[in-house]
């Protein structure tokens, strides 16, 4: 009897302490050990969210097709930014790492790197639907051993949405058609003048925005000029000492100075952008701004940030080059991508759950509901996609100029290095000049001297 | 035995980490790419990147003005002036006061992030106050953001100093400050020459337990500004965060970890040695 | 983090309950009462009161901004439209797991690890009370980052109870050294005739001095409660699934998604979270007196 009291406690304890360290997530996180669960992890941006809709669709489609087995969604609510760090976070271990998940083609080959997505070759191969992706999307999915790791969902372009009643009552003509980034000064410049308190013409910059600074302002910028890119892919070198990389800097510089754009205040919130299209543009306080082709999914019906009057009010116009010197327009593309993971135990249900989401029917829904840029062919062709808003041509129209993305493992760093640049430039902290150059050493620490080039 | 299971928690949880912490740091472990796969020994790359690393310097200064500003200078004083006052005071205004203070302190870290985000936010009840007494308006997250996060902190964290303060007050013989001021001492000369005097202990203690706490402030710097901007409110536990998890350099925010460890060891062990002091054995 | 009452304790025999500091100030029977001193404080409070009546105000205002307002009209608008189980039942649940499991946890090693403590001098006794109060000090946030590489290690992410024992672990020391001086005051003459008629030390340790001391545990146990119910960054780093995510998480990823938009939600969100700790601590101050756990860790 003594011995048996002096220990419970204690071996209870003990006991708890075990279980707790050899079950790992068993403590709530998931049954995903067992052999017939698949996990799915995505991004679950607002309570309108076409990907959660095209998940559970897929849930459903796949349970039924595959008795017994149990698809676990785990939506993650927040930011890009964020969902990139969760999901980072649990891919470093085996036990919380997805079956499936949706992956950022900017981080695909840094991800492929650590091992965390498994190689598709083989199965894609067998997958009689694969040869209905366009060729453009396939390229997304590949890594630097030319295997392909991930499918794409959809694409995007970034293109400038302006306000036309906006601009009209400035006087400014519509449609507007800018040629060089002096055309885009001089709009701003006489819509503040007509509207004093307006923001005429806002790009994003900061890091709070995160990749939306780079991929939906700096790069329009940077890739318009004689510069060119970040990374020369010729020489295989990233790009320093860059005067198109300064005069990009300059141009934000402008546009904060004069009070064109948002306030720097603003620019740096990470939800600036709820505020741009839900806000200023529907309420004429903003003329135009650089937005993904995906702006529609907030506007049409059931979307976030509905607007239903949008697509008689704004206008879609290409982002132009810095002194409209050829190809005259310019683009970014990025996408996102379902992956598998490496560690999975059922790479062929997950396979299978990934085939079943991206079926013509499923992807043209999604495409349409989150204003996407068809990858399928046969999603493209399809009447419900070009009529889904009125301004699917326009976005399109731009994939001929458009720019992607130097996808090596370093990009996502790098990226940082951009945005806190623009960030040290909006808010008076460095000329153009002193935040190049702090990016050409950042640039320098992250890759190593040897793979850059000064131009 | 029946220490056993303090000791297993205490020595998975806290002396594991620890432990670990100092391995960590020599290493190039990542979140992602083909540091994440084979993480290798570096030995001390990480600490001459720190070193070299321009945001390092101005982060521990940030850090060295927070805990200075909010915990040593606002907290410290403020709670002392509190728990003078309090026993100065009507009864009841006193114990409202004493809710008021102690309610910030009580709520969720987050809740009060909020509650401070909401506050000094530019549109904010703030500058809707200044507004009241014709201020221009400041966007003080922005323009500010350590002065933000210091009130921010003296809000949320005075009422500890203040309850420290309030019990070692009312250990001090009413007697001897009585005795003080009939001898002709004024109110501040009896206070700086026999109250301070004789709570000096707890005021060492308040000021070493708060430093530590504040030390160790993340969410609510995180919520408000998230250490910008531009870095010019990062302190060494945000930059740890961002460094290890944003960045996903998971090897050179645990070296940026043990530099806090060190730190924080160091207050500890000053800590317990003025104990010691005063609990001779 | 902050650590409500965990860096408090220190090496004391004087641990009995009394009652005195917040809101029964002694200084009463000090002259009379001040009238510029209480102007001074009610400014002063005022100062401190005035971010709160934001969080208070907004909540019940289906159009609120950052602004303090009064509500054009009350409604319970926002306190409706997030009751769901997802946004907030579920969270709070989780919350509750953590908490209770961490500070019962803690209890049970505290009063195993105090017991030797407080009732045998051994050479290991003082160097292990140094030890413990050297981890008390320490900034847990400085140790997130191995934490989240151990957990990795060890399988453990996104795994409840391991969580749990983290939190268990880290407020451990505080409560070891507040358990031991409740201890302290227990007499020893109770357990001594308990010997002598044959119990073991672990038999009067859990039928004569725990009853005793139900009091000072419940105060240990609350504290422990609140300080992993406020917790934020630990279950930041080491939780991710949404069925996993205690109500803090939750709190920040509304923030993060609809901080711009849904104010009044995030008010009202962030009332319900914070209501069971106010609860838990007038109750502590109502039942125990005063800041007495306070006072009673505090003097040496």
């Amino acid at each position: 009897m003594r011995g048996a009291s002096r220990t419970t406690p204690a071996a209870a304890l003990a006991a708890l302490l075990v279980l707790s360290g050899c079950s790992g997530s068993d403590g709530g996180g998931g049954e995903e050990a067992s052999s017939n669960t698949l996990r799915i992890i995505y991004q679950k941006a607002g309570d309108a969210s076409p990907l959660d809709t095209l998940m559970q669709t897929t849930k459903e489609q796949f349970e039924a097709a595959n008795e017994g087995v149990t698809v676990e969604l785990e939506p993650v609510e927040g930011t890009d930014e964020d969902y990139n760090t969760r999901l980072a976070l649990s891919q470093r271990s085996p036990d919380t790492a997805p079956d499936v998940f949706y992956e950022d083609t900017f981080r695909l080959r840094s991800d492929v790197e650590a091992g965390y997505l498994l190689n598709l070759d083989e199965r894609l191969a067998g997958w009689d639907e694969w040869v209905s992706f366009n060729e453009g999307a396939k390229e997304a999915g590949k890594a630097d051993d030319g295997s392909t790791y991930a499918v794409p969902l959809g694409t995007d372009t970034r293109v400038i949405w302006y306000n036309e009643r906006v601009l009209e009552d400035a006087g400014v003509e519509v449609p507007w058609q800018p040629e060089s980034w002096n055309d885009l000064l001089e709009m701003a410049r006489t819509v503040k003048e007509a509207q004093p308190d307006s923001r005429p013409f806002s790009m994003y910059a900061g890091t709070g925005t995160g990749e939306g600074t780079v991929m939906q302002s700096f790069y329009e910028l940077l890739y318009g000029t004689e510069s060119g890119g970040l990374y020369d892919e010729e020489s295989q070198k990233w790009i320093a000492g860059s005067q198109g990389f300064i005069d990009s800097l300059a141009f934000l510089k402008t546009l904060y100075d004069e009070e064109l754009a948002v306030t720097p205040a603003e620019a740096l919130d990470p939800n600036v952008w709820q505020v741009v299209l839900g806000t200023m543009l529907p309420e004429n306080q903003m003329g135009a701004t650089v937005e993904g082709s995906y702006a529609p999914s907030f506007w049409q019906e059931g979307g976030m940030l509905e607007w239903p009057e949008y697509a008689d009010v704004m206008g879609v116009a290409p982002f132009p080059t810095q002194d409209g010197q050829e190809p005259g327009a310019v683009s970014m593309s990025g996408g996102w991508t379902l992956a598998v993971g490496a560690g999975t135990e059922n790479p062929d249900l997950a396979f299978e759950f990934l085939t079943t989401a991206m079926t013509q029917e499923n992807l043209l829904q999604y495409t349409v509901d989150n204003s996407q840029i068809a990858v399928r062919t046969d999603v493209a062709d399809a009447p419900e996609y070009l009529q889904a808003n009125p301004f699917v041509e326009d976005v399109s129209a731009v994939l001929d100029v458009t720019n992607y993305r130097p996808a090596t493992s370093s990009y996502a760093e790098i990226s940082t290095a951009v945005q806190e640049a623009t960030e040290a430039v909006i808010t008076g902290g460095a000329t153009p000049e002193e935040a190049a150059a702090t990016y050409d050493e950042a640039l320098k620490a992250i890759v190593g001297e040897e793979n850059v080039v000064e131009e | 035995m029946p220490l056993l299971p303090a000791i297993v928690l205490i020595g998975i949880f806290l002396a594991g980490p620890i432990v670990w912490s100092f391995y960590g740091s020599f290493t190039n472990a990542a979140l992602t790419g083909a540091n994440a796969k084979n993480p290798e020994w570096i030995g001390l790359d990480n600490y001459t990147s720190l070193f070299a690393d321009p945001l390092f310097p101005k982060s521990l200064l940030l850090t060295v003005i927070f805990v200075l500003v909010s915990a040593v200078i606002g907290q410290n004083f403020l709670g002392l002036g509190l728990a003078l006052l309090i026993r100065r005071a009507h009864r009841p205004v006193s114990d409202v006061v004493g809710i008021c203070v102690v309610a910030a302190w009580v709520l969720p870290e987050i809740v009060a992030a909020f509650v401070a985000y909401a506050f000094f936010f530019r549109d904010g009840t703030l500058n809707q106050l200044t507004g009241f007494a014709g201020l221009p308006a400041v966007d003080w997250l922005f323009e500010h953001p350590m002065l933000a996060i210091i009130l921010a902190n003296v809000w949320r964290g005075t009422a500890f100093s203040m309850m420290v303060y309030q019990a070692a007050l009312d250990d001090v013989p009413q007697e001897v400050t009585e005795a003080a001021e009939i001898d002709g001492a004024g109110g501040a000369k009896t206070l700086v020459f026999v109250t301070v005097p004789m709570i000096r202990r707890s005021i060492a203690t308040n000021l070493m337990l708060i430093t530590l706490q504040t030390l160790a402030v993340f969410t609510l710097i995180y919520v408000m500004t998230a250490g910008g901007p531009t870095n010019r409110s990062t302190t060494l536990p945000i930059m740890a965060y961002e460094e290890a998890f944003r960045y996903s350099d998971i090897g050179y925010g645990t070296a940026i970890a043990v530099v806090m460890l060190i730190i924080g060891a160091a207050f500890s062990l000053a800590y317990i040695r003025l104990l010691r002091e005063r609990n001779p054995s | 983090m902050s650590v409500p009452f965990s860096s408090t304790p220190t090496p004391t025999t004087t641990a009995a309950p009394r009652t005195g500091g917040a809101g029964s100030p002694r200084g009463a029977h000090r002259g009379s009462p001040s009238w510029t001193a209480s102007a001074v404080l009610g400014l002063i409070a005022l100062c401190f009161v005035v971010p709160l009546s934001w969080l208070v105000l907004a909540s019940f205002d289906a159009e609120a901004t950052y602004e303090t307002a009064l509500p054009a009209s009350f409604s319970l608008a926002n306190f409706t439209a997030i009751l769901t189980p997802e946004q907030t039942f579920l969270p709070l649940w989780n919350n509750l797991i953590l908490s209770a499991g961490s500070a019962a946890v803690t209890v049970i090693a505290a009063v195993l690890a105090a017991y030797p403590l407080s009732r045998f001098n051994t050479r290991f006794n003082r160097p292990f009370l140094y030890t413990v109060l050297f981890g008390t000090c320490l900034p847990i946030t400085a140790i997130m980052v191995p934490v989240y590489s151990l957990f990795v290690q060890l399988n453990m992410l996104d795994s409840l109870a391991a969580t749990t024992f983290f939190m268990a672990a880290t407020s451990l020391p505080m409560a070891i050294w507040m358990t031991k001086n409740f201890m302290d005051s227990v007499p020893v003459s109770l357990e001594e005739a308990a010997w002598v008629d044959g119990a073991s030390a672990m038999k009067a340790l859990w039928h004569i001095v725990v009853p005793l001391m139900r009091p000072g545990l419940g105060v240990v146990f609350i504290f422990v409660f609140i300080q992993a119910w406020g917790n934020f960054f630990v279950p930041f780093i080491l939780l991710f699934s949404q069925q996993n995510q205690p109500a803090a998480v939750s709190i920040f990823r509304f923030f993060g998604q609809f901080g711009t938009i849904a104010y009044g939600q995030l008010a009202a969100f962030s009332i319900l979270y914070a209501l069971p700790v106010i609860v838990l601590y007038v109750l502590v101050s109502r039942v125990f007196g005063g800041s007495f756990a306070m006072s009673g860790a505090l003097k040496g």
